[in-house]
């Protein structure tokens, strides 16, 4: 059984499977490549929110409700990891003005 | 109080005072040394009078220090008259000599001088626990600790390089002993599975009321071999801190300490120690019959052989260091021939006679600016007559001549010697003895003569020297009285009279065993005689060795001990050393350490090229290295 019913069609699991795989490479190559902290931060969440329908989709394919109680899980964890991404970056904000990570470079070895 | 708590007193008095005066304690007044310093020494001597006179006894176990298996170590104190006695030598005349140093180091400042009365109650601390010590690890405890306030007196002046290297050469002589100590007692504890005298005594004690087969002496179901080396180990300890041949070159050295410490430590007190040692250890002794020659033989040919070095000596508290020297090798004799009480009664008399030689010395020094040189000294028979006449009762008790203590004590040994029946060492020993004796008599002379009697030296530092203090001079002529009057405890040489230490001392060290006949008074007072002309002649002294400068030379360097060690044991230590710095340590140990810390510092380096600080390079070698783990999973499975 590799199919979900979802608004009454028939859809193959791994078309779900591939959105969730783009959206995490989405949001990988974008906390890589920009250069903006609130655009890496939104990247990251972007990642988690691609793990969170891959359980999602498990969990309705094996009938079993613990992936969506984990996604659940998984979203309280993200708001809390938000807020204290956020906090730090307003943290860093008020002392000075950052357009680039790469200007928080001080632990140079 | 009971006898269990005064005994555990005598020895927290001078620990408090010690305690008192270390730190910050010479910030108060001097008047608080002053009483602090002699004061704890004279309550001392208070608690050993109570249990003197309270006839005292018995092995009372405080607390158990370690228990581990069968290995137990209680802290205990052994109340016997034999340890009564040495406690009363130790706070009676210490506390005089301690007494006198308050005059003596007056003109010490005032951290100095609160300094020098810590170290002399640590001193009479170690001192007293060593003689209270009621087990082996104890008894180590108080030796090593003797050994430390020894080192530290004699370097009181620290500023001295002389005394520095005397006070170093002291300590290393002495742990030379204390290791003899320490492995004999690990022997005694392999054969008698204790630490305590109580029970090795009990074990080698010969069984009364046996018959028929029943092997009557106990002590030879043990193995004497054990026992032999084990006695002969701890002779290694009392040779170290008694001066004895062959580790005696410390004690001259040693004069390098102030002069109270001289009287104590090194007259009095501590370097008798060897002697107490072998009579508490007598049932071991009696047993160890060839370790208890050696005691005898090292004895006699120390007490010679310091005896003639004395002879060319020119520094006052030399000549006294070297009779030191040979008086306990006396003490060695006896208690080495088992004439225990008579070795005993020497060590007293000799703590009277020799602390007062030491602070009438020290009188001496003192009004001379700290000339020790008896050459510069003479005429000072008319200008500080009382010490001169200290001096001289000194001087005649060192010598052996009626009534003083000395003759008594020493010619109790040599008639113990010479009426020991069968033995031909021990004869010979006794003319070993006698030889020394009347070299005795010309040194003492000597010195006397040189010193205080004839014109002023031209050389002499003061012209008008002043008298000592009181707080010097009444100590002073206590022991003047004492070594006047201290013979009468004990008469025996005379052949009749009183024989007090005797009576007292046997039930710890066991009564005299072999009585004297007419021959050998006669020959005591032949002795005396011979040493008092000797004496006497000593002030029409010729330069003799005009005719022997070989002989001279021979004994201004001290037989070449000295030199011997030097050459044995120093200089190839130092080669030694010097080859593993230069070979071993710097081109392997140093270089493999060093080496390794440049790798560290290296490797660091490069790596630290990782850290550019750049979060995209992080989040970069993240990702890579979870996508190279996920494709290393899905290859594997897809393998398998």
């Amino acid at each position: 059984m590799n199919t979900l019913n979802i608004g009454g069609s028939q859809l193959d699991t791994s078309w779900f499977l591939l959105l969730s795989a783009i959206l995490f490479v989405l949001g990988a190559v974008g906390v890589l490549v920009r250069r903006n902290p609130l655009v890496i931060l939104i990247s990251i969440e972007l990642m988690l929110n691609a793990a969170n329908l891959t359980l999602v989709t498990f969990s309705r394919q094996l009938q079993n409700l613990d992936g969506q109680l984990f996604a659940l899980m998984s979203m309280t964890v993200a708001a809390a990891e938000a807020v204290v991404g956020l906090a730090i970056l307003v943290d860093i904000f008020r002392t000075r003005d950052v357009e680039d990570v790469d200007e928080l470079s001080e632990l140079r070895g | 109080m009971s006898n269990q708590t005064l005994a555990l007193l005598i020895l927290i008095f001078p620990a408090a005072g010690a305690i008192l005066l270390a730190g910050r304690g010479w910030r108060l007044p001097r008047i608080f040394t002053v009483l602090v310093g002699p004061g704890v020494v004279w309550a001392s001597f208070v608690c050993v009078l109570a249990l003197f006179a309270g006839k005292a006894a018995g092995d009372f176990t405080y607390w158990t220090w370690i228990k581990s298996g069968t290995f137990e170590v209680p802290f205990n104190l052994l109340i016997d008259n034999l340890s009564i006695f040495m406690c009363l030598v130790i706070t009676g005349v210490g506390g005089l000599i301690v007494s006198y140093a308050v005059g003596y180091m007056e003109h010490e400042d005032d951290p100095s001088y609160a300094r020098f009365f810590c170290y002399m109650d640590v001193f009479i601390f170690s001192m007293l626990l060593l003689v209270l010590a009621g087990n082996f690890v104890f008894l180590i405890t108080g030796w090593a600790l003797v050994g430390l306030s020894s080192y530290l007196l004699i370097g009181f002046w620290y500023q001295r390089h002389s005394a520095v290297v005397a006070a170093r050469k002291a300590f290393v002589m002495n742990v030379i002993g204390d290791v003899g100590m320490i492995l004999g007692t690990f022997i005694v504890f392999l054969d008698f599975q204790s630490v305590r005298f109580g029970d090795v005594f009990r074990a080698l004690a010969p069984r009364a009321n046996c018959q028929g087969t029943q092997v009557c002496a106990y002590r030879f179901f043990f193995d004497t071999g054990s026992l032999e080396l084990a006695a002969f180990l701890f002779l290694v300890g009392a040779v170290a801190k008694s001066a004895q041949l062959p580790l005696h070159t410390w004690l001259p050295d040693a004069m390098e300490g102030p002069t109270p410490v001289s009287a104590l430590i090194h007259a009095a007190t501590m370097v008798t120690a060897g002697v107490y040692l072998v009579g508490r250890l007598h049932p071991i002794y009696d047993v160890a019959v060839y370790a208890h020659g050696a005691v005898a033989i090292v004895g006699a040919v120390t007490a010679l052989f310091a005896a003639t070095i004395a002879i060319v000596q020119t520094d006052i508290k030399r000549v006294l260091a070297y009779s030191t020297m040979s008086q306990i090798g006396y003490m060695f004799l006896a208690v080495g021939i088992g004439a225990y009480t008579a070795g005993f009664f020497h060590l007293l008399s000799h703590a009277f006679f020799k602390a007062l030689l030491f602070m009438a010395a020290g009188n001496v020094i003192h009004a001379m600016h700290d000339e020790q040189d008896m050459r510069k000294y003479g005429g000072l028979w008319n200008q500080m007559r009382p010490t001169s006449i200290a001096f001289l009762v000194g001087s005649l008790s060192l010598v052996g001549v009626f009534p003083f203590v000395g003759f008594f004590s020493k010619e109790q040994i040599l008639g113990a010697a010479f009426s020991k029946p069968d033995d031909t060492v021990v004869h010979f020993l006794w003319f070993i003895g006698f030889v020394t004796a009347l070299i005795t008599g010309f040194y003492t002379g000597r010195m006397w003569w040189l010193s205080f009697w004839g014109k002023p030296s031209p050389q002499r530092p003061v012209e008008h020297p002043h008298e000592a203090p009181p707080v010097m001079f009444v100590p002073v002529a206590t022991l003047a009285v004492l070594a006047t009057v201290g013979g009468l405890l004990q008469t025996k040489a005379l052949g009749f009279g009183t024989d007090e230490v005797s009576n007292f001392l046997s039930s710890a060290v066991g009564p005299e065993r072999w009585e004297g006949g007419g021959a050998e008074i006669a020959l005591t007072l032949l002795t005396m005689l011979l040493a008092a002309a000797l004496f006497v002649w000593a002030m029409r002294m010729r330069p003799w060795t005009a005719y022997a400068p070989w002989a001279q030379r021979l004994l201004e360097r001290k037989y070449y001990f000295d030199e011997i060690y030097d050459a044995v044991f120093v200089r190839p230590l130092d080669w030694v050393a010097g080859f593993l710095q230069r070979d071993v340590e710097r081109p392997v140990i140093d270089a493999a350490v060093v080496d390794t810390g440049a790798l560290a510092r290296w490797s660091a380096g490069e790596l630290s090229l990782t850290q550019s600080g750049y979060f995209r390079n992080y989040v970069l070698v993240f990702v890579v290295g979870v996508v190279s783990i996920a494709g290393v999973l899905l290859l594997v499975r897809a393998l398998t």
